[in-house]
């Protein structure tokens, strides 16, 4: 399954991290530090392997 | 296996339903001309037609139940077990086969290698099964209780074996299991906790050697072993697609079908008059498959039977004349409830409708009105909640089965929270527009906070992905016209919970107390509605959007 890197800003509480994505992925999101779902999908970044 | 031959018309296996013989074209030695024909002289009844083939039979139905079943996992990307290298290790379906009387061996336990009975036994369990790594995290449910049960069987045949299983969890948690796990390991049967990382082979002997870290005492251990049984996990039918798209069912994370309620609806899919039996929905026991199909028949009947059929009184009517002949909102209905043709108006499928709201908020037009949601009155309740001093509160759209529940969980729960907060209503997050929450800005709202389900609680199969792909343009939105996006907030409440409901209105308000007048002020001017395309040019965008 084709994977991509990428990048989210939780909006509530500004913390920026990656996070691999398979294609077709629906996964519900929440913030690592603050668990909040207000996550912001940035921009792709290069495939991972 | 390759330990016997099957000939070419044969009963698939002894426990088979209907246990009637199937005829297997490719090792019959042909019909046209019939070259053998025997088993057309001897059947008394007539039944072999040798010309018969597949056909696609069109019937109308007012249910359907889907019983597709399962597959069962293979074993052979999982290298470590070497199931593809070495002949002693099998599958727990293989063992099943071997061990039955009907099976190759009229159930004598041979091992493949050497036809030899073997006496050291090991069973691997959750191959397949609660592995992230190979994207299976789920518990396939059934496979600790059949390890037991071939210990059992294997004692029961043999009683000099050695049988050792490896495992993470015994999860024996039905009437009588836990009774059957401690009769097997009175039987003699060894569980070790843990799982072998690696398998070696004598290729001299064909006997394997496990490795494996025993939990319980912290130790490594070698075991040898004449004959090595992978307990494999169940996977979704290969079919569940095809099923899928034809139904307008969903699925779980682990890719079996959504039911419509976890608890309250376990059996109904979320497309009416779609029950679901057995595996399809997620692995079970036969006892569970049983229940589970005679509650689907039960239902089916009662629908068949009624004789009137209630429609929900929550649905979209498009309004032909305003509608632009996009089709995205059939492109979006969850339930495949509307019908569209290039070039001409959607149509609203009522029976099929479930009132999730998200062509209305999909439609550009206004050609879609939510009966009960309308546009106007959702706008009119934005309006009127901001009439006064909007700067004092948090504007929140709450969805009517979760976020709305959950809010009045922590209100029944005597939780405290800020009364700064002004939630309006709506069957699904989905049915928020783009245009509902700007006009909440624009009539001064420091912050709105659009709340939905989580992801698997979604009433509406899974509309509420809609809300995730809206909030994520609005965001976009916002930071074009220089507004704070932060300043619009996405939750997933449940109807449980009450405590998470009070923390994020608590957030809201401290969100809210940061949001300056100058900031309110900006955004009422920048985010204006421009002037109106014509519907022309805004139907082709559309259709260039999809």
């Amino acid at each position: 399954m084709a994977a991509t890197r990428e990048t989210f800003r939780c909006m509530m509480c500004g913390h920026e991290y990656e996070e691999t994505v398979d294609k077709g992925e629906d996964k519900e999101r929440s913030c690592p530090k603050c668990r909040s779902n207000s996550i912001r999908h940035l921009k792709k970044k290069k495939a991972a392997t | 296996m390759g330990l016997s031959s099957r000939k070419a018309i044969h009963i698939p296996f002894p426990q088979a339903v209907p246990c009637s013989y199937i005829l297997n074209m490719d090792d019959c030695l042909g019909n046209n001309p019939i070259a053998c024909g025997k088993c057309a002289e001897v059947c008394e009844k007539k039944a072999i037609n040798y010309d018969d083939r597949d056909e696609v039979i069109t019937r109308d139905v007012g249910a359907v139940i889907v019983a597709i079943g399962l597959d069962v996992y293979d074993p052979t990307e999982m290298d470590e077990y070497g199931y593809s290298r070495f002949n002693n290790v099998i599958t727990s379906m293989e063992f099943e086969r071997l061990i039955c009387a009907g099976g190759p061996t009229a159930g004598h336990f041979v091992r493949p290698s050497d036809s030899e009975r073997p006496k050291r036994i090991g069973f691997i369990q959750c191959v397949g099964s609660r592995n992230p790594k190979i994207g299976r995290p789920y518990c396939s449910n059934i496979c600790c209780m059949n390890t037991i049960k071939d210990t059992l069987l294997h004692e029961d045949h043999y009683p000099d074996v050695e049988n050792v299983v490896f495992y993470q969890d015994i999860r024996a948690f039905g009437k009588s299991f836990e009774d059957m796990f401690q009769r097997s390991k009175q039987a003699g049967t060894r569980y070790i906790r843990g799982l072998p990382g690696d398998i070696e082979e004598d290729p001299e002997t064909g006997n394997l050697t496990a490795t494996v870290e025993n939990t319980t005492s912290g130790k490594i251990e070698r075991h040898e072993l004449d004959m090595l049984v992978l307990s494999v996990g169940v996977i979704p039918p290969m079919d569940l697609l095809k099923i899928s798209g034809m139904l307008t069912l969903s699925k779980t994370a682990d890719g079996f079908f959504m039911e419509s309620h976890p608890k309250l609806k376990p059996v109904d899919a979320p497309t009416r008059g779609v029950y679901f039996a057995g595996f399809c929905e997620s692995p079970k026991d036969i006892k569970e498959s049983v229940c589970q199909a005679g509650a689907a028949a039960s239902k089916s009947s009662a629908l068949l039977n009624a004789k009137q059929i209630q429609i929900e009184a929550i649905t979209s009517r498009i309004d032909e004349q305003a509608c632009a002949k996009c089709g995205l909102c059939a492109g979006i209905c969850p339930y495949g409830a509307i019908s569209w043709k290039k070039g001409e108006a959607a149509v609203v499928i009522e029976a099929a409708c479930a009132g999730c709201g998200s062509c209305g908020a999909t439609c550009r037009f206004g050609a879609i009105t939510m009966r009960h949601f309308t546009d106007n009155q959702l706008m009119a309740q934005v309006q009127g909640v901001l009439a006064e001093k909007p700067e004092d509160k948090v504007f929140v759209f709450a969805c009517n089965w979760c976020s709305y529940a959950g809010g009045d969980m922590a209100g029944i729960s005597r939780i405290q929270y800020p009364a700064s907060n002004r939630v309006v209503r709506t069957m699904c997050s989905a049915r928020v527009s783009e245009e509902m929450v700007l006009e909440a800005f624009r009539c001064g709202a420091p912050v709105v906070l659009v709340s939905g389900c989580h992801y698997a609680d979604c009433h509406y199969i899974n509309a509420n992905r809609q809300t995730v792909a809206r909030v994520q343009r609005l965001w976009n939105t916002l930071e074009k016209a220089g507004v704070r996006p932060e300043r619009l907030q996405l939750e997933w409440i449940s109807a449980a919970e009450g405590q998470k409901f009070a923390k994020v209105m608590s957030q809201m308000e401290e969100l809210r107390k940061t949001v300056t007048m100058d900031e309110m002020a900006h955004a009422r001017e920048a985010l204006k509605p421009k002037p109106k395309k014509t519907a022309k040019k805004e139907a082709a965008a559309a259709g260039a959007a999809t």
